[in-house]
This record gives structure tokens, sequence and C-alpha cells, in this order.
């Protein structure tokens, strides 16, 4: 009798459906079986998320046995071992559930870092700077997911860096400096969390799994899921993938495309990508990218490829697909493929426009629309006259259609209580994030300074059809101070805005 | 509405079954819901056409009469007033059916409460203020939900239904002779008792025999079923109702026994707490009023198969009651005008679904 399978390599999981591998691991085997460039790695099901909360968060022997074998076979097939000092294995550990949950659970990537395997990084790819930046961000992570320290708290360390050197960007900061706030990094994660940073990688493995199993149940998690109405699922599951990297130089990069323009549905390859960065820095919005169609001129090569394959998989799943890549070293690698969401508007043309090329018939095109979305088609508009007599304060990027009307709130919380009061609010943030998510929902429009059109903001605030305005960098955000000023205008909290 | 919302909306009208009508109370309503694609109108409120200005005193001065000769001037008021805003209706519907609910005006909505209001309605109704006031006391009510509202008035008061009838007759006739083709539906409110219907029906059957309406113009009298007693006793009232519609506000409120106005305080712990799925006010309690919901249609049915029932309250409009409706076998959905093209869809995805 053979035991009870919970763990699959990306090659096992063919047509083992979503509920078992979850969003991302099912595509990860899709891909595979699609012969895409996808860097290697396993899943472990949502069965054993399931028996993780149903066994007072621990495992049976047969999973952490199925993970350590899986974990080998990885190694064997990279020819590289976590934590090992002349050439490590990095991995990333992503969350994944049945149902598409952009941002709701915790991400840790570069893991199997430590002070001895940094050193094999630099020794194997002679980048001391991106090796010390990587630890760097995995201790931030990891701290910040794992150990529940507090983002702001590594904020902090980076900016007073930057301030010390007079540097305005991470990218500016050296080896020396990025080494240096390791060390600092380690040292907040002591103070706040009371424990010591892990540096044996098998152990951090298994704490970052411990993480995406516990954040199935956390408080965002639970609110996206009771606002967007998703039952039955049993809960995630956690990817574990090797790392590739986009931030190894100046022939490497990472963006996020999308089939389909997903504001408009226009059939046109979308996207955005920064070079010399990871994944977070373009979804996070923390700066301001490229567009797409300026791949094909820095690394044509990859741009052709990454148009043949998002073709392939539009096909295949004849839908718009939302996809994650890295290059590394002139190479692509696809890193996710999903179901991309959309303004309604843009939902429409999509099912409409794919009927026309027989990709899908009438009754699936029907079937795709969300009713409750077309509510955004009959949204509110700025009255024309109005308009023109408005004051305009400041442009940004139209993430997300519409337009709303009201008082400037600066938290999440802020903007749920007033609105809990019946007042109209927008939400005003540097960049919104997942725990702003009930205050994004409780607003009539969200305004950030930073990101772009495939920053959070965007994204969570076209699927909840509210109007947003990303990226307007002129102005300047002061959370604390709950207020913001453009072209010497104050805008302060209760101060109503358009 | 653009090229592909309106051809998604064909594609959805191929596949559906059940029939998407608008609440309308007014003739730009109607119109933006005719754009829209509504096929009727589920329900005209008439007493929301009374909720400003110089026509709310009419109605005020209505309710506060103290005799018979008060009310019947109120109520010659009002139905200038009415026989306007309902030729106004059925000119934009011209060839739709319109169902047209007489007054359910519960009261605490409709009493004036600031002291200016009632001055000027004292004067307004010849009545000292001291005396008005004492009038409105008297009218106070525990629970004016359940209270003097709905054909309780009409059964009380018969000459309020008679008024109605005639302003609606008279309209639907004066457009027939204008060349238009009206459909008038009258419904009437709040029926829980297949006699309550019955005699109210008999007070609008006189005034279209007075006026000969049926040898020119298409009518039906039909029921709102929005008390429980009324959808378990079906069966008795199919045998007199022309059609029936569902009141789902109400239907909820006395099936869950939830107070409309006074749940909000507490409803949002019930839904966080999983008591209940979703606000019974927002989506249909499937397991709850909508076994009312089933009984109402399979009784109804027993009797008369081809028995249209509709549904007219804020759930004809959400996508998962809508779906609801299809599955029980309904006839149509009818819904605020801004929400018909997604009760279009949703009866499409309901439809499609089943196969």
């Amino acid at each position: 009798m053979s035991e009870k399978e919970y763990v699959y390599s990306f090659e096992e999981g063919k047509g083992k459906g979503k509920d078992l591998l979850g969003g991302k691991g099912s595509n990860m085997s899709d891909m595979v079986a699609l012969e895409l460039p996808i860097p290697s790695g396993f899943t472990i099901s949502t069965e054993v998320c399931d028996v993780y909360h149903k066994n007072n968060k621990t495992y049976p022997e047969e999973v952490l046995n199925q993970i350590e074998e899986k974990l080998l076979e990885l190694e064997k097939k990279m020819d590289k071992k976590l934590g090992d000092k002349d050439d490590p294995l990095l991995v990333s550990v992503r969350s994944g559930a049945a149902v598409s949950m952009p941002g709701m659970m915790d991400t840790v990537l570069n893991l199997g870092l430590n002070d001895e395997s940094v050193l094999g990084l630099i020794k194997k790819t002679g980048k001391e700077r991106f090796a010390w930046d990587a630890y760097r961000r995995f201790i931030n992570m990891f701290g910040n997911v794992v150990m529940n320290v507090g983002h702001e708290n590594f904020e902090e360390k980076i900016t007073s860096m930057k301030k010390s050197k007079t540097v305005e960007y991470d990218t500016d900061l050296t080896a020396e400096d990025l080494k240096e706030l390791c060390k600092q990094y380690k040292e907040v994660v002591k103070e706040k969390s009371g424990k010591l940073f892990p540096d044996n990688p098998r152990e951090q493995l298994q704490m970052a799994i411990d993480a995406v199993f516990g954040s199935w149940n956390n408080d965002r998690a639970i609110a996206y899921r009771r606002m967007n109405d998703i039952k039955g699922c049993i809960g995630t599951a956690v990817n574990v993938q090797s790392m590739v990297f986009g931030n190894m130089g100046d022939t490497s990069g990472t963006g996020v495309c999308f089939t389909r323009n997903p504001s408009t549905g226009e059939n046109k390859f979308y996207g955005e990508f920064l070079m010399n960065a990871q994944g977070e820095d373009v979804v996070a919005g923390i700066r301001t990218p490229q567009t797409i169609d300026e791949l094909n001129k820095v690394m044509p090569e990859c741009y052709t490829q990454l148009v043949d394959i998002y073709k392939k998989l539009e096909n295949h799943y004849a839908d718009m697909q939302d996809m994650e890549f890295t290059i590394q070293d002139s190479k692509l690698f696809l890193l996710q493929t999903r179901t991309g969401k959309r303004t309604a508007q843009s939902a429409l043309k999509i099912a409409v426009d794919m009927v026309d090329e027989n990709l899908i018939n009438k009754k699936a095109a029907i079937l795709r629309i969300d009713p409750n979305q077309l509510d955004q088609l009959l949204h509110k508009r700025l009255d024309p006259v109005a308009k023109k007599e408005a004051e305009l304060l400041t442009k940004g990027l139209p993430a997300s259609p519409g337009a709303a009307v009201g008082e400037a709130v600066f938290t999440a919380n802020k903007a749920k209580d007033m609105a809990e009061e019946g007042r109209t609010v927008i939400l005003v943030r540097n960049e919104t994030s997942p725990e702003d998510i009930e205050g994004m929902n409780a607003a009539q429009g969200i305004l950030t300074a930073r990101g772009g059109m495939t920053s959070h903001a965007a994204v969570v605030a076209r699927g909840m059809g509210k109007c947003c305005v990303a990226g307007a960098g002129d102005i300047n955000v002061s959370e604390e101070e709950e207020k913001f000023t453009i072209n010497g205008i104050e805008i302060k909290e209760g101060d109503f805005i358009t | 509405m653009s090229g592909d919302f309106a051809k998604l909306m064909e594609w959805a009208d191929e596949f559906r079954k059940l029939k998407i009508k608008t609440n309308a109370d007014t003739p730009h309503d109607a119109k933006i819901a005719k754009e829209f694609g509504a096929e009727g109108i589920g329900l005209c409120r008439t007493e929301h056409m009374f909720f400003e200005g110089e026509r709310i005193k009419a109605v005020r001065e209505m309710i506060l009469a103290e005799d018979l000769e008060g009310r019947k001037k109120a109520l010659a008021k009002i139905l200038s007033m009415q026989k306007e805003d309902f030729k106004g209706l059925f000119k934009v519907m011209d060839g739709f059916p319109v169902i047209v609910r007489l007054l359910d005006p519960p009261l605490h909505e409709f009493l004036p409460k600031e002291e200016d209001d009632i001055a000027e309605l004292a004067k307004e109704m010849d009545m000292s203020i001291e005396k008005l006031k004492e009038k409105i006391e008297s009218l106070h009510e525990f629970n004016p939900m359940l209270g003097f509202r709905g054909c309780r008035l009409g059964v009380t008061y018969p000459e309020i239904t008679e008024m109605q009838a005639r302003a609606i007759f008279e309209a639907a006739l004066e457009c027939k002779e204008e060349g238009m083709n009206p459909i008038p539906q009258i419904e009437v409110p709040l029926v829980g008792n297949v006699k309550e219907f019955v005699l109210i029906r008999d007070i609008i059957q006189n005034v279209a025999d007075e006026l000969k309406v049926a040898e020119k113009v298409k009518f039906q009298i039909g029921t709102m079923i929005e008390v429980p007693r009324a959808a378990i006793t079906a069966d008795k009232i199919a045998k007199e109702t022309d059609f029936m519609s569902f009141g789902t506000n109400d239907l909820t409120q006395m099936g869950c026994g939830f107070s409309r106005d006074d749940s909000g305080k507490f409803l949002g712990k019930y839904v966080e707490n999983g008591i209940y799925e979703r606000d019974p006010f927002q989506a249909i309690d499937q397991d709850g009023v909508g076994e009312l919901m089933k009984i109402c249609v399979e009784k109804a049915r027993s009797i008369k198969p081809d028995i249209e029932i509709g549904i007219c309250g804020e759930h004809g409009g959400e996508p998962s009651s809508v779906e609801f409706c299809h599955k029980i076998g309904m006839n149509d959905v009818s819904c605020s005008p801004y929400r018909v093209p997604i009760a279009r869809l949703a009866a499409a995805q309901a439809a499609l679904k089943e196969e």
C-alpha cells in the first residue's frame, strides 16, 4: 500500500488540478507541460494546509518526509545544495490557493541565505552587491512575513542608511552598505521578535512553509474571502521553487504583463518591467517601471520569446492571462501565470473579442462576466462642466476608471471608520499593501503617490471597481502627519478632494 | 450602451428564460430602464410619486382627514396628479405591461414631524395646530411596518382604492384614445388573506365596469406576495388573482422577523458569525424566505399553471437571487433601472448553469 501523496514536483503535478495544487501550483505544472521555461520546484498541496490546521499546526510524519524527498530531488536537479558555501541553492516560498487572491498571502524570496552561503553566492556569481542585496531582501521578507516584524522597522534602517550616504534610491547603496544593513536587519529581528534570525536553511524553509499555511487564516485573507464571497477552499498550497534573479545586473530584469489590456480590453500586450530588480519591486510600486513594449528595445530576444509564450498561454487557457517573468543574465523565465483581473469594460471586450476570434463560444462569454462587475460600467463620471471649473491639483496614472469625491484620509482604518459613519472618503497613500484592503473597499476612491499600472493599488482597485489614480509622483504624502502637499497646497485629513 | 455591452446583452437575451422588468415610479426612470432593455414595469410605487413638496401634503391630508368629506377632498387632489403620472408612464412604456401598486404608505414614512410642516398642513386643512397634533398622535403606531398600511387603507377607506383605480383607468383610456397601447396591471399590496384581496379587487372591478375599460384596454388585477400568510395560502389566492409578485423586502422582514429599519445594528454581526451567509435583505435567504417563495409558486401553479409570478424587491437585481428565481420557475424579475443589465446577465447565467 503506497502512502498518500502530499508533495508534487511541478512535473508530477500535471492534471492534478487547482483544488489540490492551488492556482500557482497547477499553473506551474501546466506550464511545464506546455514546455515553457520555468524554474524547477515542487508544490505542497492544499490538503496539507487542511491537515496542518486540523492537527493543531503540526504535520504528520509522511508530509515532512515527502518535503525532504522533493527538496533533495530539487537539489539534484539544480546541482546546488541549500546552504552550500560554494554554490548555494536559493528558493522562493510562495502561497497559492485554488482561487486567485492577489497580494493576500505572503511570499518569501531568496530563502537559503545565511552568512556562509551568501559568500558562496558571491563566489558563484562574482556579484557582491547583488548577493548582499538578495540577503538583505531575504532577511526583510522573512523577518516580516514569517517572524511578524513590521515592515516599517526595516524601512527605517534603509531610509536612514540612504540618508547617511546621501543617496535617493536603494540601487545607489553599495555592497558594503548592504552588508551592514544585513547586520542591522538581523538585529531588528532579534529586537522586535525576541528570537534570533535562523541560520539553518532547512529551518528557514520549514518556518516559511508554516507561515504560508498559517496565513490562510489571517485577518486579511479571511476578509478578502468574505468580501468576494469565496467559499469551499480547503486551504492554500505552498510552492517551493528555485530562485532566479532579476537583479543580477543590467542583463537581468523582471516584469508583470497581461496578454490583453486589463483596463480597456484592447488586444494588445500590456505590462511593465524593471531592469535589475526583483518581482516585488514592480508589484509593490516602489519604482516606476517601463512599459513592456520597451523591452523589445532593451532585450529584443527575450521580448520575442515572451510574446511567443504569451500567445501560447492565452490559447491554452482561452482567457486573458496575467504573467510574471524574470530575466536572469539574458535568460527568460516565466514565474507565474493566472487569469488576469480586469475591469468590467475590459471583461466585456475580451469576452466579445474571443467569441469573434472563435476562442470561446457565446455561452462561455456570458458565463465569464461577473454581473456584479457590470455595476462598474454604469459608473459615475465627473460632470464635464464642474470639471472645467475645478482646480487641477495633479495628475497620475489612470489605474482604475471612474470618478470619486470624498474626504482625504491617510490610513485604511480611518477610511473604514469614517465610511461606517456614512462619510465618503478617498484613501491617500504612498502605496497600498494588502493590509489596506478593507480601507480601500470602504473608500470612494484611491490615490497613491507611487506605483504603476500593475501595482497593488491598481490591481486591487480594478478588481473592486474603485476609481484609482496611481503614481501621482508630484504629491508629497506624509502618513504620520496625515496630509499631503502639492504645489504648496496642503490637503489634510477631512479635506475634500475629487 | 457601448458596442460590446450591447452585444453581450443580446447574447444574454438569447439564453435567459426570465423576463426582466424594472421598478420605476417616474417616466424618467422608466426611460432609462427601457434603454437598458427592461421589458415592462414590475413595480410602480404610487406613494413614491408623493414624496416631495406639494404632493406629500396631499397624502398627509388624506391620512389625517377627520372624515369622509375631508378625505374625499384630498383624494380629488391626488386623483389628478396620479392620472398625469400614470399617463407619463404608460407613454414611455407603450406596449409593455406596467404593474401599478396601490398606495402603501407606512405611516411613519409619511406623517409630518417638523414643526413648520405641521403648521403648514394645519393651515391647508383648516385645522388648528393642536388638533392636527392630536390627530397625528392618535395615529402613532408601535409597529408601523405591520400597521395601518397597504391594502388595509383600502379596506378601511374604500374611496382611496376607488380613486386610484379611477386614475389608472382614466389614464389608460386616454392613452388608448391617443393611439397608444397601455397595458395596466393593478397590484394590491400587503395582502395576507384571499378575502382581503377579493374585497379590494371588487372595488377596482366596479370602477372598470363603470368606465367600460375592458372594451378598449386589456388590464389585470393582481397581488403582492409579501405577507408570509399569503405565500402559504397561495392556492386560495391564485383562484382569484391574475398575477403575483413577491415583495421580498417585506417578505424577508416578516419571514425572518427582522425590522428592516432597525436590523442594521446587528445584522452585520449575524453575517460575520455566519448565521446568515449574506444579509437577507440583499440576497434572498434561500433556506428560509426562499422556501416560502417555493411553497407559494407550487401552490399557485397547482391552481393556475400559467399564472405570472414575479419579484419586485431589492433582490430582483441581485445575481444570486435572480438565479434562485429562475430555479424555482418564476416568470420575471423586476429591479431598479441601473440593475436591469445585471439582471439580464444573471438570468442568462442561471439558464446556462442548468445545462
